[in-house]
């Protein structure tokens, strides 16, 4: 770290930095301080005005947190069991593949022809627009009928000599990272129709496990792979390169050598992906309505269904909360080490 | 050193098919609905109206006002997020004394729940009961309707998108003046150019790509902002505070309007390609200069 800027800067001009970042964390700080107070106080405490420290301005209580946990506000305890199943498994199934497709992007050549790429874009919406409305199928059978006709197609196609671009390892990549770029609003909306339609043919994916997961391990896959492109490159090949002169086979060069040498970049990715399934609001809000709501839908409820009474909505984000403060301070010491920097660079 | 080994295709394809089936699969399904009339409640059979939910919609004083909120939060959120963001990442790099305890509580603010965010918000916020207004009287200052009056609203909204996603800038700024070398800076020194002279000249110029990727990804991202709103002021008072996805939901999901909220989707999405397009643009020529 280089000791630039303040340099020139005298003792009182640091004072005055130092006291400006000062007065940033407190205002970071107040909100949170806020939340805790608070959940530990009881109705009298809260209507009467803002009480600030506890035994002074207010006797703490644990009443708002027992009430939760009874269930008196919602199923809290379901919710929570929900939110960290489907956050742990999509994280960790999210993790895996990403970390496989950015290995392969890092280390192996893939070309394909943006002609190809055409075709499958044409065929499976042209393929969708003909079962549907000419063959006599339901529009979920089309989907279903389309896409991997038209995925096959492709990749025949991308082995003749078509005109056009060819598209590398760059682009491939871009085309990951972009799918960030799209307003959610769009997929999950679409997502909805689809699942609804799924769930006509008998298959139910509105409410359930794996229609939520795989929709959150879909839209993390384009953070997996950026952050894990760069943990990769990072390793020196000297070492992949001395395995393979020993005939080890890729896979075992990835899972015996890879892994294990950039297990604190796996660890990091997956802790950003759970803290990104955790918090997610909108996929869930569409997605689920009563069996697997997740936290984020129960507590924007909070405020609906009972009105003002902030002790309990402050118990119930303190919940939703803690989990990802206990991950700030393992994310902070992983940072320290120098090792997220690097990635995110 | 690129290896060409079929095992590739085993270690890419379960991440492309997942993205493919559940990004591209509805793009296609929500891109012909646009065309449709197509309503669930009441139920009426689809009908093609081909480019009429367009028309309708661009119409619609109630879009273009939830683009104009979600510009207005987006733009200054923003760019308030980068200048102080900027400004906290250089004082950490300098070292200020007590660096390594704001490292935590900066980290922390992005990693919560932006619905239990906007919760808390509300609390601080509320008229009556939340410590702001209470501070206000104390100066002898009048209380403020902050969630009841639109512009007070847009601007609390705006104050916890800032509260939320600075963290975000300083951590990517720190990492980025970090690369920095350091012999520039000794040459500066030398040749007894200011702190100030320092700054625009050699600091601000080579931090200007990572600025330009910082700022492009929050304002991407706050274009998508659903949920703070949703819970701090459910859109209003009226129409007042009701972003593009909110508006979106509505539609969608309160009255099921399908055609018309597929085609919102996409005017939605060509107006991000619109945003992102022509502030790569316009950027291009700057990054080029200093590479």
């Amino acid at each position: 770290m280089s000791g630039q800027g303040l340099t020139g800067l005298s003792t009182l001009s640091r004072r005055l930095v130092a006291l400006g970042v000062l007065a940033w964390c407190l205002i970071t700080a107040f909100p949170l301080y806020w939340v805790v107070v608070t959940a530990f106080k009881t109705p009298p405490g809260v209507v009467g005005g803002p009480t600030y420290i506890p035994f002074v301005d207010f006797t703490p209580t644990l009443q708002p947190f027992i009430d939760l946990y009874q269930g008196i506000r919602g199923e809290f305890f379901r919710t929570f069991l929900n939110s960290t199943i489907v956050g742990l498994s999509a994280a960790a199934m999210a993790t895996a593949i990403g970390a496989m497709a950015a290995y392969a992007l890092v280390r192996f050549e893939f070309r394909v022809r943006l002609g190809a790429g055409l075709i499958f874009f044409l065929l499976a919406l042209g393929g969708y627009l003909l079962f549907s409305n000419n063959l006599g199928f339901t529009r979920a059978q089309a989907l279903l009928l389309a896409f991997p006709i038209a995925l096959v197609i492709a990749i025949i196609a991308n082995r003749l000599p078509l005109p056009g671009p060819i598209l590398g390892n760059e682009d491939i990549l871009f085309w990951f990272v972009s799918q960030r770029m799209f307003p959610p609003i769009v997929t999950a909306f679409a997502l909805y129709l689809l699942y609804t339609e799924i769930g006509r043919l008998g298959f139910q994916l509105i409410d359930s496990y794996v229609g939520l997961t795989l929709c959150y391990v879909a839209f993390s896959l384009p953070i997996v792979v950026w952050l894990m492109r760069d943990f990769f490159e990072a390793i020196p090949i000297e070492v992949e390169e001395a395995a393979m002169v020993d005939n080890v086979p890729s896979w075992r060069i990835f899972l015996g050598i890879v892994v294990p040498m950039s297990m604190n970049g796996l660890l990091a990715t997956f802790m950003i992906t759970l803290a990104f399934v955790w918090n997610e609001f909108l996929f869930a809000l569409f997605l689920t309505n009563s069996k697997w709501q997740t936290l984020p839908i129960l507590v924007a409820g909070q405020n609906s269904q009972r009105g003002d009474e902030w002790w309990a909505i402050s118990a119930a984000a303190l919940v939703a909360i803690i989990p990802m403060m206990i991950m700030a301070g393992l994310l902070s010491r992983m940072m320290r080490s120098g090792l997220l920097l690097g990635a995110i660079k | 050193m690129m290896r060409n080994d079929p095992i590739k295709h085993v270690f890419i394809w379960p991440a492309v098919l997942v993205v493919l089936a559940i990004s591209i699969f509805p793009l296609i399904y929500s891109f012909t609905t646009s065309f449709l009339s197509y309503r669930l409640i009441p139920p009426i059979p689809p009908r093609v109206v081909w480019f009429g939910n367009y028309v309708t919609l661009l119409q619609e004083p109630r879009f273009w006002n939830a683009i104009l909120t979600t510009t207005l939060i987006a733009f200054i959120a923003v760019g308030l997020q980068y200048v102080i963001g900027f400004g906290v990442a250089l004082a950490l790099n300098a070292r200020v004394p007590g660096e390594r305890l704001f490292r935590v509580a900066l980290l922390l603010p992005m990693l919560l729940a932006p619905v239990a965010v906007a919760l808390v918000a509300r609390m601080i916020f509320n008229p009556t009961m939340g410590p702001l207004n209470q501070l206000l009287s104390t100066f002898g200052l009048a209380n403020l309707p902050f969630l009841t009056n639109g512009h007070w609203a847009l601007g609390c909204i705006i104050a916890v998108e800032i509260w939320q996603w600075t963290p975000f800038v300083i951590l990517m700024m720190l990492a980025g003046l970090q690369t920095l070398p350091e012999d520039v800076y000794e040459a500066a020194e030398l040749e007894n150019a200011s702190a100030w002279q320092q700054f625009w000249g050699i600091t601000f110029p080579m931090m200007l790509p990572i600025s330009a990727a910082v700022v492009f990804i929050r304002l991407i991202e706050s274009y998508k902002i659903m949920d703070t709103v949703f819970v701090m002021t459910g859109g209003g008072p009226g129409v007042d505070t009701e972003t593009l996805t909110l508006f979106a939901y509505q539609e969608g999901f309160k009255k099921f309007n399908l055609g018309y909220t597929s085609a919102l989707s996409f005017l939605f999405l060509i107006a991000i390609t619109i945003i992102g397009v022509t502030y790569l643009a316009l950027l291009r020529p700057h990054l080029e200069k200093r590479r």
